[in-house]
């Protein structure tokens, strides 16, 4: 799951090594955190929160695939 | 558009059909302006969506990632098995069937709530028509187009 972030988020940042993301599970499902540097916050999140929103969208497809929920974190 | 540009824009595709479990084949469908990659395979209707908004995502975000690598933006367009192809063209049969019930009847009429892609199609469809005009109401995931007769 968390490659799926990992792949999309160091492609769209200035800064990929500083990119962290980490994945825990839980009964209700997985819950996956993404750190990036303050610089590049701006664009994971993107205008109204639009490149946020898309990337849980993909997210979304790769849960039900694997018959799960998932949430995506930024911190 | 280049020979790279699409070979970029395909590899980003792949890649991220690859991460999300998805076993489907990318395919250049038109390679001018704008590129339609095709996304082909079996069982694709959850790339879809409701209103078509997951592809729409998987759209914004490839675009993004190639904007990215060659550090320009580019008109591409991501399909899926052709559905945006055949809706675009049932969309079409649908805005001129729709015209000709409004210059009969002349009264308006309100389709239902679609995304901006496909009001667009519908508004360009009509832009040119003698005896309609068309507009988009409502908010959100509600707007619709309202077809009527000219005055």
């Amino acid at each position: 799951m968390k490659d799926l972030v990992e792949y999309i988020v160091k492609s769209i940042v200035s800064e990929p090594d500083k990119v962290k993301v980490t994945e825990e599970n839980s009964d209700q499902g997985i819950l996956i955190k993404l750190e990036v540097s303050p610089e590049d916050k701006g664009r994971v999140i993107g205008r109204q929160g639009r490149v946020a929103e898309a990337i849980r969208t993909l997210l979304r497809v790769k849960a039900a695939r694997n018959e799960t929920r998932v949430r995506l974190e930024i911190l | 558009m280049s020979k790279d540009a699409i070979e970029i824009a395909t590899e980003v595709l792949d890649t991220l059909l690859k991460f999300m479990g998805i076993e489907g084949k990318v395919k250049v469908s038109s390679p001018g302006l704008p590129a339609v990659l095709d996304i082909e395979g079996q069982d694709l209707g959850i790339l879809i969506g409701r209103q078509g908004q997951t592809l729409a995502a998987l759209e914004y975000i490839t675009r993004l990632i190639v904007a990215g690598r060659l550090k320009s933006w580019l008109p591409l367009n991501v399909d899926v098995a052709g559905y945006k192809r055949r809706r675009r063209e049932s969309l079409q049969r649908l805005a001129l069937h729709l015209a000709e019930q409004v210059k009969l009847r002349k009264c308006a009429i309100s389709l239902e709530p679609m995304p901006p892609d496909e009001r667009r199609i519908i508004h360009l469809a009509l832009a040119d028509h003698p005896d309609v005009t068309t507009q988009s109401i409502g908010d959100g995931e509600n707007r619709k187009i309202v077809i009527s007769p000219k005055a």
